[in-house]
């Protein structure tokens, strides 16, 4: 994941933001996205707009989607892993 | 122990953002976290971190409780602010991008042969602020001479920030 001897590529930190957010990442990896968030704005807002469609998208419970969205996402899901 | 915290604008955390009690005529209130680096606890610099972490606005903190020093960052168990570091302002910023940008643009035109990617980058990434500059500058240097040279030129801005600042090194 390194670009170089310990950068992060703006690539890098869109593979690990799972990890990064789910603090599943050993601290020093998670030390090297820190830094480049810190002076990347388009990481940043990146970043950020992962944690909070986590936060938003976490509070829906299964009851609460409309049977056709629901259709929908399961139609978009089994595509997405044919293709 | 004395750190730095560089918080946003609002008073937040740039990665959590976590609205830190600030100083307002006297410390902020102590906050409490069990340690976990990068996980939990309380992160800040010592001087010698700032460059890596640079961000709107500077802060004195005083940690106390279990404190573990990590490669780039010091991590406490117990922590407040202390007082703002009104030295670190919009002249400061922008003296310290500029003299990374010119730092930078040094290092890749004294390079043999010129790293032309990397001194084009230069002036168009002044607007995204400081602590990209620092970044490009220290990458320069490594591009250059090597590992070396990147913790060279990162010592190099800490001197600079602990001058202007007027902080106690680490």
């Amino acid at each position: 994941m390194a670009d170089g001897h310990e950068h992060v590529s703006c690539q890098a930190v869109v593979e690990l933001v799972t990890d990064y957010l789910e603090q599943a990442l050993p601290p020093h990896e998670a030390a090297l996205v820190e830094q480049h968030i810190n002076f990347c704005e388009g990481c940043d807002w990146y970043v950020d707009q992962m944690r909070r469609t986590v936060a938003t998208v976490g509070r829906i419970e299964e009851g609460h989607v409309p049977p056709e969205t629901r259709d929908m996402l399961l139609a978009a899901f089994r595509e997405w892993r044919r293709s | 122990m004395i750190a730095y915290k560089f918080l946003r604008s609002d008073g937040t955390s740039p990665f959590t953002r976590f609205a830190w009690p600030v100083p307002r005529g006297e410390p902020g209130d102590w906050l409490e976290a069990p340690i976990a680096p990068c996980r939990s606890g309380i992160h800040a610099c010592r001087a010698r971190d700032l460059p890596l972490w640079v961000g709107r606005a500077l802060y004195e903190a005083e940690l106390d409780g279990e404190i573990v020093e990590e490669p780039t960052k010091v991590v406490a168990s117990r922590a407040r602010l202390v007082r703002r570091i009104d030295a670190w302002n919009d002249n400061a910023r922008d003296a310290y991008t500029r003299m990374c940008a010119d730092r930078a643009h040094e290092l890749a035109v004294g390079a043999s042969p010129v790293l032309k990617d990397w001194d084009a980058v230069i002036e168009p990434s002044i607007r995204e602020g400081p602590a990209l500059l620092g970044f490009v500058a220290a990458r320069i240097a490594e591009a250059r001479s090597g590992v070396e040279a990147y913790h060279a030129e990162r010592a190099r801005q800490t001197a600079w920030l602990v001058e202007r600042l007027g902080l106690e090194p680490s």
